[in-house]
């Protein structure tokens, strides 16, 4: 999915963070990648290590943690989680009308800096 | 020190496409995004669909493709403002594509514009333009069981037409599978059959973006 560009942004979103709050160096991010997010976490780890050369985070670690998919089904009306990244039916009740509420993430959720 | 945050990793095309939607909203455009397969039929779509309103509805076409000026010289026979963008490699039109071109059209008095996107069924799907709604076009010559294989195009489109009907007879492809496919993936997907050919179905589809712009 084009994680370059996403690993561009994410450093972006990084450094600004990081000089806002009056710190010179990044020293770890941890993204939470949702499964259905359509990003491959190696691919942004290897982006990420290739763009973050030359900046105030060129010795950050990128920590992923990937998030399933899960979603509430309108028809039996249970919660689920799955290893799909594609639901098409509810895993209880096979109804096709459910809401999905984990697995597009895509944000910085901690930083360490100094 | 740990900084806790919650930032959505915004890309630098998501905050471009922020901004021609801005650009679209003050004037009262609505944008759809065409999206297929090389050769599923947008052009020729564009073509009918483009007679079809006749002069009802003052429209625009922003053409995307990797390299030619075919598809504008078409729209522009039929005497639409058009805009060709060649992306010289990229399999995708992005924001900032759509962004450098806005001011050669005459938008102030466009009602609706078409991007016809690059084919390709994998990447446009997730590259937001600043349209208000992706449209996806399936030619029957593709087969049945692309839904499921390209699954990020049919969850995002709010309609799928389902293209080149005519050739029904002549195929052993399952428009019911392809039909039930897509709503599994997106239950709310509106579907059409046509045939820009024989004019099959362009009544509804044309009445459907008829009833989005109203």
């Amino acid at each position: 999915m084009h994680e370059l560009s996403i690993a561009e942004s994410l450093l972006e979103v990084a450094l600004e963070n990081c000089s806002n709050q009056g710190f010179n160096r990044v020293g770890s991010i941890k993204v939470l990648i949702g499964k259905a997010s359509g990003v491959m976490p190696d691919a942004l780890l290897f982006g990420f290590n290739a763009v973050k050369e030359g900046t105030t985070a060129d010795q950050a670690i990128l920590e992923i943690e990937e998030v399933p998919v899960s979603g509430h089904c309108n028809i039996c009306g249970k919660d689920f989680t799955t290893e799909d990244v594609y639901v098409l039916n509810c895993p209880h009740c096979a109804g096709v009308s459910f809401t999905i509420k984990t697995g597009r993430e895509l944000m910085i959720t901690e930083m360490e800096v100094f | 020190m740990k900084l806790k945050l919650a930032d959505k990793i915004l890309t630098a095309n998501e905050r471009i496409a922020e901004g021609n939607r801005k650009f679209f909203d003050e004037r009262g455009i609505f944008v759809i995004n065409l999206i297929s397969s090389p050769g599923a039929g947008k052009t020729t779509l564009l073509e009918t669909t483009i007679k079809a309103l006749g002069s009802e509805v003052k429209l625009g076409v922003i053409e995307g493709d990797i390299m030619g000026t075919d598809d504008a010289e078409r729209i522009d026979r039929l005497g639409v403002p058009v805009v060709q963008i060649n992306t010289g490699g990229a399999c995708h039109l992005d924001a900032g594509m759509i962004s450098d071109v806005l001011g050669e059209l005459p938008l102030d008095t466009t009602r609706l514009l078409f991007i016809e996107n690059v084919g390709n069924l994998v990447c446009p799907a997730e590259f937001k333009l600043g349209e208000d709604v992706k449209v996806a076009i399936l030619s029957l010559t593709e087969g049945h069981d692309k839904p499921l294989k390209y699954p990020i195009i049919f969850q995002e489109s709010k309609a799928l037409l389902i293209s080149k009907v005519d050739l029904k007879p002549f195929l052993d492809v399952d428009v019911e599978k392809i039909k039930r496919d897509a709503r599994s993936l997106n239950p709310s997907i509106e579907i059409f059959e046509i045939s820009s050919k024989t004019g099959e179905g362009i009544g509804q589809w044309v009445q459907w973006i008829k009833t989005l712009i109203s």
